[in-house]
């Protein structure tokens, strides 16, 4: 049993608290009490150190510490991870009462988990930001990851308002077309943060530059997220109850649509403008269009055939008023919905043992009808000390139940979900007919959008339900006095189940009598990773100090799912033609209809074929010195072999090297006051990135699926012969996708510590991108593989400032800010090929950024036939209508013109977190900006372009676009040699019934707006209880706070929410994505008992 | 000194496990791919006849993953042989299908970024990469015989052939991509420059020289079909030199693969799924629903291509979607005169058929009412078509599709009711014919008016309009139909003024030549109507000469007076020397092109 132990030993993790006996070389024996000056509760664990000695003590459970010291002079040194250290004098006394340590977050002295191991704040050279979990929770929301925005210098988050939706994340810019969302690493196991409570992480780490992240080898190259849940704490057991209930209000400004009768007009404009005679179902023929009192029977008016109630009939006659007034269709589907969490944490133990335990209840339901999510979660961690502390045992188990059914696009009906739909929809149809079934462009003429309340009505019975169960046991063993092992074994088992029932839409233009049909999944994921470390840390010459670690792990994944399908159910409600979920089976279908796969995986991001699998099998080392805390050397070293490249290609190593020159140690600087630390960094290294490799891309394989490789070649109309095909190509070529991360940064405090500043410049490479090149039409059909084809660059600056200010001692203040700048650029593509494009809409090419735009440029509108002459030639042109940029100066205007138009990508991106006490008093708000990114607003491409399928159209184009007149400025039409455009500041291009090049037909640039914003993402005002009130009850903390979330968004943007999510070719482009601006008013209330 | 052996102990250990651990999981990331098969398993004789059959099943030109909703990949041709021509319109909204607008209004110039264009061309390689995977794949197999070999080249390289044929006509100069060109040989960039017509005899002729008569599955193509697809191409080529003993012997000699000598048909059994491959049908595609196929974005093994091409509305025959409605100038092209012959000048003018404001009541080819849904004409089973029917009168014209169209009695048998989510009352297991008989003939007609007989010539359409004359094949009025059998049961009042005769004995030879070819292309167009060959035609007709674009200007020209798709779009015109051709996608354009090199030349007048 060690007596004594280095002041520089390292905690491994935080958890890990080395127990130490009282040294039995006393001469004089002094106690104490450490508590928490901000809660007063004891802090067990602290170090207390006699200075100048190699004398320790740590204090109990309870706070209390015994030490002996050599005289009564002595100095006592404590510290403890979390709060910034004091330094007592004895003098002379036996006991020195309380002593207040204050919490210190981000104190130099707090010591993170990084990879595999955990390290002071100040001895750190690689780059990691430490996020403020406290802030992080400020921010009500179901995804964990959601909440990183702004959170942390470096880190791009952008969020869908959908419950539960996915979040794109991307640490230091996009590193490729694909998926590049961040490895995440809980308790040292690959987890996901998306179903993570919230409430039970003590810590987050982003890992962005190699120096910090190449470790993780092949995997680290999007960056690393090391998450540290809570752990349990020695002592008596202490409940804790966070909660809070509110409200989310949709915005109120839906989109900006036409009424019925500017609808209606504008109409008409459409046909005149292109010198047609107008005629309508609803409106007429007339010169001026007519609103009828009823759209089924089409056009009727009150007292016409058809509009006797006893009539009616679904299908042949199904009466339907008009709504004179139209309907919002945005607020028939947004409506205001409940937010609450509720968390219960329990935590104590004993002298080796301690716990932490906590469940959660969330339940956000969306603000679009019939969206929910509503998680369950439960959490045990606890820890074992064995062999005199010399063994640690333990587990971090996480259990989380969810129902999360998502809101689909019905797929063939224009990809329509409800919230594109209610963009299309015209406001002349009413919610409901006058029996009560749903209305819809069943009513003639009036476009084939369907109906937004009824899909998302017909949803509210589907169910997605998610049980997983995560996390991982270990054990630690302390080998020799320097030397450690620890194994963990640990990793996910999710299963999944989701149906959905999709009813036959009686009320819709097409497809009203498509038999019901109802889908169900099943499947599950699975992956486990066990690692194995050595860890040796030491000190010489109390100078160099020295940490070594090797380590192996083995990783494997698998997944498999199934699907299955029946059409033609029973309907049990024939007035609307409904099925009772009671008999959402598949036996109640028709046999006839079925079919049945394995499926996809719910994996967010993956959309790989199930089954798959794949394993990584690893070994890696670590070696970091500094010299007397001033001069830092670190390197890391990785081997990774993964089972998805040919064993040809398998076996990569990773390396990394950083270096600290922490200057503020230096003498030239000990007098510099205003400067309380300062340290200079930079590193180099290299990783890898896997996310987006098929697992089988190496082979060709061949496959039969019913839908594609069956043929009736026996003419039997319902057998069809079993056919193969080939289905995908390999490539055994294929590797990692390699990153090499040059960092350079500094991290200062200064001016009493009030400012914590953290600036870096850095540079990513990312060569052999992995991703599918364009496929060549003359290879047919397989899937191409994944190739290495070409390399991108990042460059960028990361910034982070707080400042720890306060009035007086009752008033205090922190501020903290985040600014994040990326720029991306594609550097090269493989010899000889230009550009891939993606979508008509996004091309990649050298020299632009991924995912920028892609399109003809517009002008201006042509203003009359003689500027239509001595522009350009292109197709389509005339009057009123889009002229486009002739980029290539041939005087044509062909595909060559077209150009890039737009970058998705936010010049830089900010977070502010400001946060004020007073008294018992505290506020904080969060504010998020995202500026210089451009959005392409596809929802335009429908409500500006109404020709298209007559659905609604914009108030814009209805009221504000171009008009032609004659030579003596009277009204006329496109087919007028002399047409000009009336007003030749127009910018909206002419209502028409004829779509081409030069209005409806070509991507360009009118799509194209501006999509920065500024968002007071969260508003808290709290009032902790004095403890002297509520002690008597055994209440250790009460605080209640309010919030508000979203309290408002400046934005130019013309579309419901800027905040566009999506994949890495296709992201900033709104078709109609769920708004994540929604105003949420919640009242909570933070209770520790004990 | 009692623990330094425990540390040794567990250090050396340690070491140990790690070292063992290494070598353990290195073997552990060799993972076998799961639920697919490998070369091993499919390079026998099952594997090879199992990729034949992945070979066939995407002639429907659907279930292509990625391809977009593929109505421009469509087997039938619809929108590129009928709405393209004079046959119908798009239908639906003005510009619903903005791909399908611009093709109608032959403004494809900027429009080689259609997604249509590109949907046909990657399908069509598709069925192309998958021929040639039965022959790479079948040369490594051991377990197959010569003559087995030869005849499952035969099919392969017909299957191989025809893709070409179509892409051919499409977009003529489209690449020939035999088996040596593929993703893994790395040599995919094939020029456009290159004429692909002896390519294309050649895989035909093989198929021809190799191919059995009958075949044990009616749909496989056999040595009569590969024959009239041969025959076809040099029709296009205008050998008819070459073409006439073909026909000749597949008319004297040829049988289905079901051994059935080939033979005219009641004509709606030709549109009839429960009779599908009669004697009549020589190559068709094979649909199937209900056999648990289909899945969320696509319909499966039925008819997904024609799924736009019915009656729109709650009441109409599958509900959506109102395209391809048949043209004014369609149904005029079947008025007959007193002695029941078309009118081969003035058909188009005068009153209109079917047009409520100015009726035309004189006679009527009766295939009109199997081709076109007219207003207050029964509709097969479904009633009397009407014109509430019609999606957008104003640019859609008074007509609906028919000939793809299913039977009321038959929907859920030979329609879908599967777990699709859009369109499943539109597709059917109605065959597309390819080939029927009937087209054999009036090739063969045309062969003899170019370099054989006129009265032979004759002596052919005549057999075409002596099938449309029998009254037993006609649409009546006041009558049940028999859905099985594709005729009404009470034959007394047929639905409209029906006559339609063989011309008179010598009336080709009598007029001459020029005569003999107008009948012959009329009588094609009477008979072959709506079923995606009618650009084609126009366009072998044409041969540089202008006639296309006469035709189809001509038609737009009084389209544009009516309510037809060229009222809205009046700005239509076909222009000579380009629009006889589609253009090449521009996206494969980019591709093929993206190294600098050009591979790929777009067609003459378009961007």
């Amino acid at each position: 049993m060690p007596k004594k132990t280095s002041g520089l030993v390292k905690c491994y993790c935080l958890f890990i608290m080395l127990a130490c006996s009282l040294s039995v070389m006393a001469q004089q024996a002094v106690t104490g009490k450490i508590i928490n000056s901000n809660d007063r509760q004891p802090v067990a664990g602290a170090t207390i150190q006699v200075s100048g000695t190699q004398t320790f003590a740590q204090s109990g459970n309870d706070g209390s510490f015994s030490i002996t010291v050599p005289n009564a002079n002595s100095i006592l040194l404590i510290s403890v991870v979390g709060f910034d250290k004091r330094e007592i004098p004895v003098s002379g006394r036996a006991d020195i009462g309380e002593v207040q340590l204050t919490a210190t977050d981000a104190s130099l002295n707090q010591v993170v988990v990084t990879g595999y191991t955990a390290q002071r704040k100040k001895d750190i050279t690689g780059s990691v930001a430490v996020v403020n979990v406290a802030n992080l929770k400020a921010v009500p929301g179901g995804t964990t990851e959601s909440l990183l925005q702004g959170q942390a210098a470096g880190v791009t988050v952008i969020n869908t308002g959908q419950p539960g939706g996915v979040s794109n994340v991307r640490i230091r810019g996009i590193t490729s077309p694909g998926n590049t969302d961040p490895l995440v690493i809980i308790d040292g196991t690959p987890g996901s943060l998306h179903d993570l409570n919230v409430s039970d992480i003590q810590s987050i780490q982003v890992l962005k530059d190699a120096g910090a992240a190449a470790i993780y080898g092949v995997r680290g190259s999007n960056g690393v997220i090391v998450v540290t849940t809570k752990k349990g704490r020695s002592g008596k057991a202490e409940l804790s109850y966070d909660g809070y209930y509110g409200t989310q209000r949709p915005i109120s400004r839906g989109y900006n649509l036409a009424d019925p009768t500017e609808t209606a007009n504008a109409l008409w404009k459409e046909y005149t403008n292109d010198g047609l005679a107008p005629t309508h179902k609803q409106y007429g023929s007339g010169t001026m269009p007519v609103i009828p009192d009823y759209i089924t029977p089409a056009g009727a008016h009150e007292g016409d055939p058809g509009t006797d109630p006893s009539t009616y009939a679904l299908y042949t006659n199904q009466i339907t008023k008009a709504n004179k007034t139209g309907t919002d269709w945005f607020h028939e589907i947004f409506k205001p919905a409940l937010i609450q969490s509720h968390n219960l944490s329990l935590t104590g133990g004993g002298d080796k043992s301690a716990y932490y335990f906590s469940f959660n209840y969330f339940d956000q339901q969306g603000t679009l009808i019939n969206t929910y999510l509503k998680r369950y979660t439960a959490r045990i961690n606890t820890s074992f000390s064995l062999l005199d502390d010399r063994l640690k045992i333990g587990e971090h188990v996480a259990v989380f139940y969810k129902q999360n059914p998502g809101y689909l696009n019905l797929p063939g009906v224009n990809n329509a979900n409800s919230i594109g739909a209610s963009s299309r929809e015209p406001g002349i149809i009413p919610v409901y007919d006058i029996k009560g079934n749903f209305a819809g462009t069943g009513s003639q003429d009036l476009g084939n959008s369907p109906q937004p309340v009824a899909i998302q009505s017909r949803q509210a019975n589907n169910t997605n339900s998610d049980w997983q169960i995560s996390g991982n046991a270990f054990a630690e063993l302390t080998v020799a006095k320097h030397l450690t092992a620890r194994t963990v074994i640990g990793g996910t088992v999710d299963n999944f189940y989701y149906n959905n029932f999709i009813y036959t839409a009686y009320e819709n233009a097409e497809n009203a009598q498509n038999p019901n049909s109802y889908l169900e999944n099943y499947g599950w994921n699975s992956s486990y990773t066990w690692t194995n470390t050595l860890n040796y840390t030491n000190t010489f010459a109390d100078k160099h100090h020295l940490t070594a670690l090797v380590g192996s792990e083995y990783i494997n994944n698998n997944s498999r799912s199934v699907s299955a399908s029946r059409g033609s159910y029973y309907i049990t409600d024939p007035t609307n033609l409904t099925v009772d979920p009671n008999l959402w089976t598949l036996n109640f279908g028709s046999p006839g209809s079925q079919t049945n796969s394995n499926g996809l995986t719910n994996i967010p991001g993956n959309s790989q074929q199930t089954p798959y699998q794949l394993s990584i099998f690893s070994i890696f080392g670590r070696v970091d010195y500094n010299f007397n805390d001033k001069y830092y050397l670190s390197g890391t070293l990785r081997r990774d072999g993964s089972s998805v490249f040919d064993p040809a290609k398998r076996f990569g190593y990773f390396p990394s090297v950083t270096a600290g020159w922490r200057i503020s140690q230096e003498s030239f600087l000990q007098n510099a006051s205003w400067l309380n630390d300062l340290k200079i960094r930079g590193g180099w290294g290299k990783m890898g990135a896997i996310n987006n490799i098929n697992p089988t891309n190496a082979f060709t394989l061949y496959q039969s699926a019913a839908n594609q490789s069956y043929y009736d070649i026996n003419g039997t109309s319902s057998s069809p012969t079993q056919g193969i095909i080939t289905y995908q190509y390999g490539n055994p070529a294929t590797t990692w996708e390699e990153d090499i991360i040059t960092n350079i940064g500094f991290d200062a405090t200064f001016l009493q510590n009030k400012f914590d500043l953290t600036a870096e410049w850095y540079r990513k490479s990312i060569s052999g991108l992995i991703f599918v090149p364009q496929p060549i039409g003359t290879g047919g059909l397989a899937a191409v593989p994944f190739a290495n084809a070409g390399d991108i660059s990042n460059q960028g600056i990361d910034l982070s400032l707080t400042y720890h200010g306060g009035i007086h001692q009752e008033l205090k203040f922190d501020i903290t800010g985040t600014f994040t700048s990326y720029n991306n650029k594609v550097e090269s593509l493989p010899a000889g090929i230009n550009y891939y494009d993606f979508d008509n809409s996004v091309r990649l090419a050298p020299g632009h950024p991924v995912s920028a735009f892609y399109g003809y440029k517009v002008l201006g509108l042509f203003q009359d036939y003689a500027d239509v002459t001595k522009s350009p030639v292109q197709d389509g042109a005339a009057p009123g209508r889009f002229k486009y940029q002739d980029v290539n100066g041939d005087n044509k205007i062909d595909n060559a013109d077209r150009t890039y138009i737009g970058d998705p990508n936010p010049k830089f991106s900010a977070g502010l977190n400001l946060a004020v006490s007073y008294r018992n008093f505290d506020l904080a708000t969060f504010f998020y900006a995202s500026v210089g990114a451009d959005i392409q607003n596809s929802i335009r491409s429908s409500t500006d372009f109404p020709q298209q399928f007559n659905n609604a159209m914009s108030k814009d184009i209805a009221l504000h676009s171009a008009t032609l007149v004659n030579a003596s400025g009277d009204p006329t039409n496109i087919l007028d040699p002399t047409a000009r455009v009336a007003d030749p500041n127009s910018s909206i291009p002419m209502l028409e019934r004829i779509a081409n090049f030069s209005n409806a037909t070509a991507f360009n640039s009118y799509l194209i707006e501006k999509g920065s914003y500024l968002r007071c993402k969260s508003l808290i005002a709290g009032y902790t209880f004095p403890t002297a009130a509520i002690s008597r009850y055994r209440i250790d903390r009460l605080r209640i706070y309010v919030q508000a979330a979203n309290l408002f968004t400046v934005t130019g943007y013309s579309g419901i929410d800027p905040e566009l999510p999506g994949s890495n070719t296709s992201f900033g482009v709104d078709g109609g994505g769920y708004p994540n601006n929604q105003k949420n008013f919640n009242v909570g209330i933070n209770l520790t008992f004990h | 000194m009692k623990r330094l052996p425990i540390k040794w102990i567990f250090t050396g250990s340690g070491l140990f496990l790690l070292i063992i651990m290494m070598y353990a999981c290195n073997k552990k990331l060799d993972k076998e791919p799961q639920g697919a098969l490998s070369l091993s398993n499919v390079a026998t004789k099952t594997g090879v006849n199992a990729l034949l059959i992945g070979a066939y099943a995407i002639l429907d030109g659907e279930n292509v993953p990625d391809a977009g909703n593929a109505y421009g990949s469509a087997g039938s041709n619809w929108v590129y042989g009928s709405i393209a021509a004079d046959d119908s319109y798009k239908g639906s909204t003005p510009t619903d299908q903005p791909d399908a607008t611009q093709i109608e209004s032959w403004s494809l110039s900027q429009g080689s970024t259609t997604a249509y264009l590109n949907e046909k061309w990657t399908l069509l390689y598709g069925g192309i990469q998958r021929a040639n995977d039965v022959l790479r794949v079948m040369r490594q197999a051991t377990d197959i015989d010569p003559a087995d070999t030869a005849a499952i080249t035969g099919e392969a390289r017909f299957l191989r052939g025809f893709y070409h044929f179509d892409g051919k006509k499409v977009f003529n100069n489209f690449p020939y991509v035999d088996e040596s060109i593929s993703f893994e040989n790395g040599n995919l960039l094939v020029a456009n420059d290159v004429d692909i017509w002896p390519m294309i005899e050649a895989d035909f002729q093989y198929a021809v020289n190799n191919l059995p008569e009958t075949q044990p599955n009616i749909g496989r193509i056999n040595k009569w079909g590969a024959m009239a697809f041969l025959a076809k191409a040099y029709m296009f080529e205008h050998k008819y030199d070459q073409a006439k003993p073909l026909l000749d012997d597949i008319i004297v000699h040829g049988v289905t693969s079901g051994g059935e000598k080939y033979a005219l048909v009641n004509f709606e059994s030709n549109f009839n799924a429960p009779q599908k491959n009669g004697p009549e049908s020589v190559f068709a595609c094979q649909m199937s629903v209900n056999d648990g196929s289909s899945t969320a974005n696509d319909g499966g093994n039925g008819n997904m291509g024609d799924v736009l091409n019915y009656p729109n509305g709650t009441g109409a025959p599958g509900g959506c979607c109102g395209f391809n409605n048949p043209s004014w100038n369609l149904a005029n092209a079947y008025k007959t005169d007193v002695n029941g012959l078309p009118l081969l000048d003035g058909w188009n003018s005068g009153t209109v058929v079917s047009d409520s404001s100015n009726l035309y009541t004189g006679n009527l080819d009766p295939r009109i009412d199997w081709t076109i849904g007219r207003p207050g004409i029964p509709y097969l089973d479904w009633g009397l078509d009407n014109v509430a029917w019609v999606r957008d009168p104003a640019s859609n014209g008074n007509f609906n599709p028919k000939k793809n169209v299913y039977a009321l009695s038959q929907a859920g048998t030979y329609s879908s009711t599967e777990t699709v989510f859009w369109g499943a009352t539109q597709i059917t297991a109605n065959n597309y014919n390819f080939i029927r008989f009937s087209d054999v003939l009036l090739w063969a007609a045309e062969c003899e008016a170019e370099v054989g007989s006129l009265d032979k010539a004759e002596d052919y359409v005549n057999q075409v309009r002596n099938r449309a004359a029998d009254p037993t094949g006609w649409v009546y009025k006041n009558s049940a139909y028999n859905a099985a059998q594709g005729v009404y049961t009470n034959q007394t009042t047929p639905a409209d003024k029906y006559l339609v005769s063989p011309y008179p004995v010598g009336a080709f030879a009598g007029n001459g030549q020029d005569y003999a070819r107008k009948a012959i292309r009329f009588e094609r167009r009477l008979e072959l109507a709506m079923e995606g060959h009618r650009f084609f035609d126009l366009q072998r007709w044409d041969n540089g000469s202008g006639y296309m674009a006469d035709v189809l200007n001509t038609y737009v020209g009084v389209e544009k007076t009516r309510h037809s798709f060229y009222y809205i779009v009046n700005t239509a015109t076909f222009t000579k020397g380009t629009n006889e051709y589609f253009a090449i996608p521009q996206k494969q354009i980019d591709a093929e092109n993206s190294t600098g090199v050009v591979y790929l030349k777009q067609n003459h007048g378009y961007n």
